[in-house]
């Protein structure tokens, strides 16, 4: 598949303006500024482009709440807290292909009527930092950011703004939240924040690999995008791929393409020629698969049939020798470290859960154990205020359905 | 309190949000470069800055996890351990770093040349394992890698 | 129209609200503890889960929007199993200490875990640790016991506006802090305690010293210090007040108290309150007996009124005791000493100011609800710091800000430094100029009015005369904001009277009020500075606002009093003085205030009163006043007696008695006492009967009983109608020509935690704001080479004190303040005073300050 999104990447200065520009870079957005917003608009429904943050909501009906909300101004926020464990997808762009994402927002905001727009970047990324301000600096001496967009009077200016060692700011109401200065809290919803988003306006939070989409789907026109990757859920998809694989890394392929294709046919397989024993598909926040289950289409809608999800394509590759309780331990200990404490299920309980598996892990553990695990993991489910303390239930849940020998192992040999 | 460059530079930041509450996590950030680390003195400095209750400014500099409320040694070890990493053995370099450097996590060594602080993921998985020193990214570690990068600070 | 069912109850409402406030209205109850009605929903808690049909998971009650046709189930096994769960992970921390713990018996969490469990706990890890904080005097902390409900931080920030409290940590290492003064800007109000729904934030004034279980009664009554008037509820064992606490659905304040209202009650307990009457004998104050001393009393005010006349006695009431004490007193002074010589402290501010605008306006202008503010578009804050002398209506505004209203102050209002549109900063003592200028720019834009002629012809005429413009920092924008807005309140704080000119001050925010069409709000630092007006302790006006001078009126109440009331006006409180110097007044009669320590250039109060033949005072302290009396009386206080007062917006409360004393009596009692004894009898067996006659004879207060009262919401006037006319010209004032240019002036600070000398009776206001400090702005601070914690020596031309400096940011000007609640150590003594010709009020004048770093 021709690249989109990591077009031009390889070569040493790909963040340059010049180079980008070279490579025909803000030609989708010249293209846009002569269209009117509504048919930008369009566009992006057409093309089907869905979220890349992990809900795969569709963008197009996302912009159209907003831009029906007769409140102003109206903010444009890209995600770029990317914290889900084993997800690097962003990076790339952000490190290497800046002006796509700009060229990106440039559109979007012009699209959604938004003069204001925000790069929330997460803290742990200060190179993209640097990369990303001095990739402003070069737009905004262009023209293609600033008071009067390729002299079409066009206006529209960006901040990045950085984020401080939270995951929970990935959440959305809780990344506005954390960009207005406060503790990173997820907010109530009801409201969306497409009516009462930043600073109570309507806001668009989307995610960079779907901002960076939308060059090219302008470019080629949306009926064209949407002819690439599988047909409910179109476009390229990054994938990023890590743990025991020969070839980790991010892999730019078509929506759809199977699970283990990306892990035999792009990431070379299992290091050593080892045996798969599982994969967490999307982060560690989607449900665990084991080897006999990777014959699944990566996109939105066939996933959840597969009983996992596709979340931010962040495929975590587990081989026979890795110790899945280990996992589990590591695993909870990060959503322990990581839940915001606002709610009573997840707070206390990703910390019981955490305390229990460090002690069956490091061989104190007791008969009962494993149902008490899993009773807790219960509790939890459901019950908690944003998804984090479900993704925690939801690990240690899948942890005792597909590996409960090995805790009885452990518990076993205490 | 700040001096006027700092100060400017915090106005400057200002005018690019609605609300001067958004400057708040970067001038935390400027806070922690002027002072070292988010003492008394920084957030009460942020505080009067930015005119907002002393509360809630040391309310949202213990949410974040990149701000240091202690003083920290001359360079700042940064290692993940996360999923990912853990796959590729980082556990074991985070206790070879302890060993090696005489620092534990979270702690500075006796010479104050080291910090070190786990990290959760810093979105270097696909090289892992990965770590920052300062501000510099590493990958790809092992334990001769990581003696000969640290040699590079004193 | 919204029609939903929740537990197959069908329930229509017509607007949409939370379904947790559905289910209430409905006498539903679903469990909560993150939830509290007067905060924001949060979401936190997860115990008010309910099964709504068409949902595919539980929702929470608290943040659900009800939807036409919505089905609700809000207990099921599946829910109480979801809700057990819950309450086992907060127990999993939480320690079992409730054997010890105060808050047994009324917590939250006890009687959730009693009602769905978990009986047994399954959690075989180490709870987590966090030692108890000891560091504040008041709070008690103990983070163990804390569920993060975070109720306490959202009470400081969204209600209270103090943030002084916030989550330190995230996850399971959250923590409250830091509840701890001068840094924080902790207010103390204390409403972080009242929500806390276990036992994580306790009063050290009753820890440990009696289980919820075992008060004897709660009396619902109104607080003793302000002219807000807040309800509260005293809690009572063995006949002495254990704890104050506010209840949501109860008065104006609707829950909040401030630090003075919450833990400034000890002050009745007091051991040094006076419990005998004392006569002086041989130059000293001796115990004495009731009955000694009542006849004493009456028989040296019969030996002056029939050797030197009537109005050779005075008379100052006060403002802290009751609506039917100061009635007494009035009739006292008028029928059975036969003199108009009455009034009050309150001449240096708010009784100055209410006459003058009731004059110019019409009576009942300032009579505005509190909670009105909170609907202001605009907010004009003038005189002083809202926020600490009313800290209850300083909240409102606030509100009123957050809500979106601008806030403009003039002059310094530290409590509203957060909650400020714009602030301008008259130069010192040229506030007068300010306010012209400011009436003169509305006039030219809005033009007459032509409603009140003497208005319009006094602000026609300022405006011909003109003013000199001083220039302030954004004098404009305030005008302009001023003429934008629809609905403006005013907020008049006392520090505008106390000038030489102060006339000028209430003549132009008269005018602004009227062309503006704006409300008035007048702070009032007393519980009952209106309630003396009305009940008549003035110089020149009978109970119920009616002049003296009208033949008609005066005749009525002579009718009903049975005798003669002398027809000339009397003298105001400081001609009073004077002639208590000079030998016009012989003997004087206070009742429950203390001029040598509350009014300017107290040492030469002191030697006017000494001069006098005869001095009485009944008070519930040997004040600085009561020790050079001739016969000390001692008086019962709040909680000891019924009886009403009546707040700032004219709202007649009750003072409700709950607990029994042996000693002092009623302030109406002891003056009906003397009364019999100088041969005008007063038949009152209790305050109810004295109500029952001012219902009788005060049309502001006609048909009112105290079961009215007791509701609540007696607003002025009470079935009643204006009383007097308002007045055909503008008196005619002053001007003052002085230059003020020393580098330092003195002024009276108002502190939110001190009133005087109940605040410095209470042990827990004194551990507050122990020490009067020198507060000083940053900028003076710089110039006069001042730090933070430097011991000064300040002078004025009439005296001297040595303190330590305390630098405020809040103090934009030259002014450095120092209060006067310490005795022996009051700033009033260090100034002089000058009177204003028109309100009488004591114009402050001798602030010129050197300041000496020792």
């Amino acid at each position: 598949m021709e690249k989109i999104l990591l077009k031009n990447t390889d070569t040493g200065n790909s963040a340059d303006i010049n180079e980008y520009v070279k490579a025909g870079g803000y030609r989708g957005l010249s293209k846009a500024l002569g269209l009117q917003p509504g048919d930008i608009v369009d566009e992006v429904k057409k093309s089907g482009l869905r979220g890349r943050g992990g809900a795969g909501f569709p963008t197009g009906m996302k912009w159209s709440f907003a831009i029906a909300d007769p409140k102003s101004p109206k903010y444009l926020v890209c995600n770029a807290d990317e914290g889900e464990p084993g997800t690097f997808k962003d990076r790339p762009i952000l490190e290497k292909n800046p002006h796509l994402l700009i060229e990106g927002m440039v559109i979007s905001a012009y699209a959604l009527g938004s003069e204001r727009g925000y790069i929330y970047l997460r803290g742990e990324y200060p190179r993209a930092k640097e990369i990303l301000d001095r990739a402003i600096d070069e737009a905004r001496e262009k023209n293609f950011l600033g008071d009067n967009i390729t002299g079409k009077g066009i206006k529209f200016d960006l901040t990045v703004y950085q984020g401080a060692g939270a995951y929970i700011c990935g959440e959305e109401t809780t990344l506005l939240e954390s960009l207005e200065g406060k503790r990173g809290l997820p907010r109530n919803r009801p409201p969306f924040p497409v009516n009462t988003g930043a600073w109570g306006k309507p806001t668009i939070v989307n995610n960079v690999e779907t901002l960076s989409n939308v060059p090219s789907i302008i470019e080629r026109g949306g009926e064209a995008y949407s002819k690439i990757g599988s047909k409910f859920c179109p476009g390229p998809k990054l994938f990023s791929v890590s743990g025991r694989v020969e070839k980790p890394g991010v892999y730019e392929l078509p929506m759809g393409t199977s699970l283990r294709d990306i892990i035999y046919a792009h990431a070379g397989g299992i290091k050593g020629g080892k045996k798969l024993k599982a994969v967490f598909p999307g982060g560690v926040s989607t449900p665990l698969l084991t080897a006999d289950s990777i014959d699944c289409a990566m996109d939105f809608v066939s996933m959840p049939k597969a009983g996992s999800m596709l979340g931010s394509g962040a495929v975590i590759v587990m081989d026979e020798s890795v110790c899945m309780v280990r996992v589990a331990y590591r695993t909870l200990k990060f959503f322990e470290h990581e839940s915001c404490g606002k709610c009573v299920p997840c707070r206390e309980g990703t910390e019981w859960l955490r305390k229990i598996l460090e002690r069956v892990e490091g061989g104190r553990g007791r008969n009962g154990d494993i149902e008490l695990l899993s009773d807790v993991a219960e509790n939890i489910s459901g019950k908690t205020f944003c998804p984090l303390g479900d993704a925690a239930a939801g690990v240690v849940a899948g942890m005792l359905k597909n590996f409960r020998n090995e805790f009885e192992e452990h518990i076993k040999n205490a | 309190m700040f001096n006027d460059t700092v100060l400017k530079e915090i106005d400057d930041i200002r005018a690019r949000y609605p609300e001067r509450r958004s400057a708040l996590l970067p001038s935390l950030y400027i806070a922690q470069k002027e002072f070292g680390h988010l003492s008394s003195e920084a957030l009460l400095c942020v505080a009067k800055t930015l005119n907002l209750p002393e509360a809630d400014v040391r309310g949202a500099a213990s949410f974040y996890s990149m701000y240091r409320h202690k003083p920290l040694g001359r360079h700042l070890i940064q290692l993940c351990t996360n999923v990912s990493c853990m796959l590729l053995g980082s556990e074991k370099l985070a206790d070879f770093i302890s060993e090696k450097f005489r620092v534990e996590p979270g702690g500075t060594s006796a010479d104050g040349r080291f910090s070190f602080v786990i990290m959760e993921c810093i979105g270097a998985c696909g090289t892992a394992p990965a770590m920052l020193v300062d501000t510099d990214f590493y990958d790809n570690l092992s334990e001769e890698g990581i003696v000969e990068i640290l040699e590079k600070y004193k | 129209m919204i029609t939903l069912t929740i537990n197959e109850k069908e329930i229509t409402l017509d607007k949409p609200v939370t379904v947790l406030e559905a289910a209430r209205r409905a006498g539903i109850k679903v469990p909560t503890l993150c939830h509290h009605e007067a905060l924001k929903p949060y979401g936190g808690c997860r115990l008010c889960v309910v099964e709504v049909e068409k949902m595919p998971r539980l929702q929470t009650a608290c943040t659900l929007t009800v939807a036409d046709g919505m089905v609700v189930t809000t207990e099921s096994e599946a829910i109480s199993k979801v809700r057990r769960g819950i309450l086992e992970f907060l127990l999993i921390n939480h320690p079992l200490d409730c054997p010890y713990c105060d808050k047994a018996g009324e917590c939250e969490l006890q009687d959730m875990v009693d009602k769905y469990g978990p009986t047994v706990g399954r959690f075989g890890e180490e709870k987590r640790k966090v030692p108890e904080s000891h560091k504040d005097h008041i709070l008690a902390r103990n983070m163990e016991r804390c569920i993060v409900c975070t109720r306490c931080v959202r009470m400081c920030g969204e209600v209270q506006g103090a943030s002084a409290i916030s989550i330190i940590g995230r996850g399971n290492r959250s923590r409250m802090e830091p509840f701890s003064s001068a840094a924080f800007d902790c207010e103390y109000c204390g409403n972080c305690l009242t929500v806390c729904p276990v036992g994580a934030i306790l009063s050290r004034l009753y820890i440990h010293s009696f289980r919820p279980w075992q008060l004897d009664k709660e009396v619902e009554t109104v607080c003793p210090y302000c002219g807000v008037g807040c309800s509260l509820v005293v809690q009572v064992r063995d006949d002495s007040i254990k704890r104050v606490v506010p209840r949501f659905d109860l008065g104006l304040n609707r829950g909040l108290l401030c630090s003075r209202g919450r833990f400034g009650y000890e002050y009745i307990s007091s051991p040094e309150r006076l419990k005998t009457p004392l006569v002086r004998k041989n130059g000293r104050l001796e115990e004495s007996t009731w009955s000694e001393a009542l006849s004493l009393v009456a028989e040296k005010l019969g030996q002056i009124k029939s050797r030197d006349g009537g109005t050779a006695i005075a008379g100052i009431s006060s403002p802290r005791c009751c609506n039917e004490d100061n009635y007494v007193f009035q009739k006292f002074m008028r029928m059975t000493c036969g003199t108009n010589n009455i009034d009050t402290v309150s001449r240096t501010g708010f009784a100055s100011a209410q006459k003058y605008f009731e004059d110019l306006l019409g009576q009942g202008i300032t009579a505005n609800m509190i909670d009105g503010l909170k609907n202001s578009d605009v907010i004009l804050v003038l005189g002083g710091d809202p926020a600490a002398i009313n800290p209850v209506l300083g909240l409102s505004i606030r509100e009123a800000f957050r809500r979106g209203a601008k806030v403009l102050v003039v002059g310094n209002a530290k409590g509203l430094e957060r909650y400020k549109t714009l602030q301008v900063m008259p130069e010192v003592f040229r506030e007068a100029d300010v306010l012209e200028s400011l009436l003169i720019e509305i006039y030219g834009a809005r033009g007459i009015r032509g409603e009140k002629p003497a208005l319009d012809s006094g602000i026609r005429e300022l405006s011909e005369r003109g003013c000199e413009r001083t220039g302030e920092r954004d004098f404009d924008e305030l005008r302009m904001t001023l003429l934008e807005s629809v609905s403006i309140s005013i907020v008049f704080g006392p520090d505008l009277v106390q000038r030489a000119d102060g006339h000028r001050s209430l003549f132009a925010v008269s005018g602004l009020t009227y062309l503006l069409e704006a409300r008035l709000y007048l702070l009032s630092e007393k519980p009952n500075e209106q309630g003396v007006i009305d009940a008549g302790c003035a110089p020149d006006m009978l109970p119920g606002g009616r002049p003296l001078s009208v033949q008609e009126f005066r005749r009525k109440f002579e009718q009903s009093w049975n005798g003669a009331i002398p027809s000339d006006d009397g003298m105001t409180l400081f001609e009073m003085i004077e002639g208590a110097a000079n030998g016009k007044i012989k003997g004087m009669y206070i009742m429950g205030e203390n001029p040598v320590f509350n009014l300017p250039n107290g040492s030469y109060i002191k030697e006017a009163l000494k001069a006098l033949d005869f001095l009485a005072v009944q008070d519930i302290f040997l004040t600085d006043t009561a020790e050079i009396a001739d016969v000390v009386l001692p008086a019962k206080g709040w909680t000891e007696k019924t009886g009403t007062v009546t707040n700032l917006e004219r709202r007649v409360q009750l003072q409700k008695k709950a607990v029994e004393t042996m000693f002092g009596m009623e302030d109406w009692r002891i003056i009906s006492e003397v009364s019999g004894r100088m041969g005008y009898e007063m038949n009152y067996k209790e305050a109810a009967d004295v109500m029952e006659e001012m219902a009788k004879v005060s049309p502001l207060y006609r048909d009112l009983t105290y079961h009215e009262i007791g509701k609540g919401d007696c607003l002025w006037p009470y079935h009643g109608e204006p009383l007097r006319g308002e007045m055909k010209t503008v008196p005619e004032g002053a001007a003052m020509e002085r230059d003020y240019t020393e580098d330092f002036y003195l002024s009276v600070e108002r502190p939110l935690f001190h009133s005087g000398t109940l605040s410095g009776k209470s042990p827990a206001l004194m551990k507050i704001y122990p020490e009067p400090a020198l507060r000083i702005g940053t900028g003076t601070a710089e110039k006069g080479g001042l730090k933070d914690g430097d011991k000064v020596q300040f002078s004025t031309r009439t005296g001297s004190r040595e303190a330590f400096v305390s630098i405020d940011d809040a103090i934009r000007d030259n002014r450095v303040y120092f209060s006067n609640n310490f005795r022996g150590r009051g700033a009033l003594d260090l100034m002089t005073y000058n009177i204003d010709k028109v309100t009488k009020a004591a114009g402050i004048e001798g602030c010129e300050v050197k300041i000496k770093k020792l």
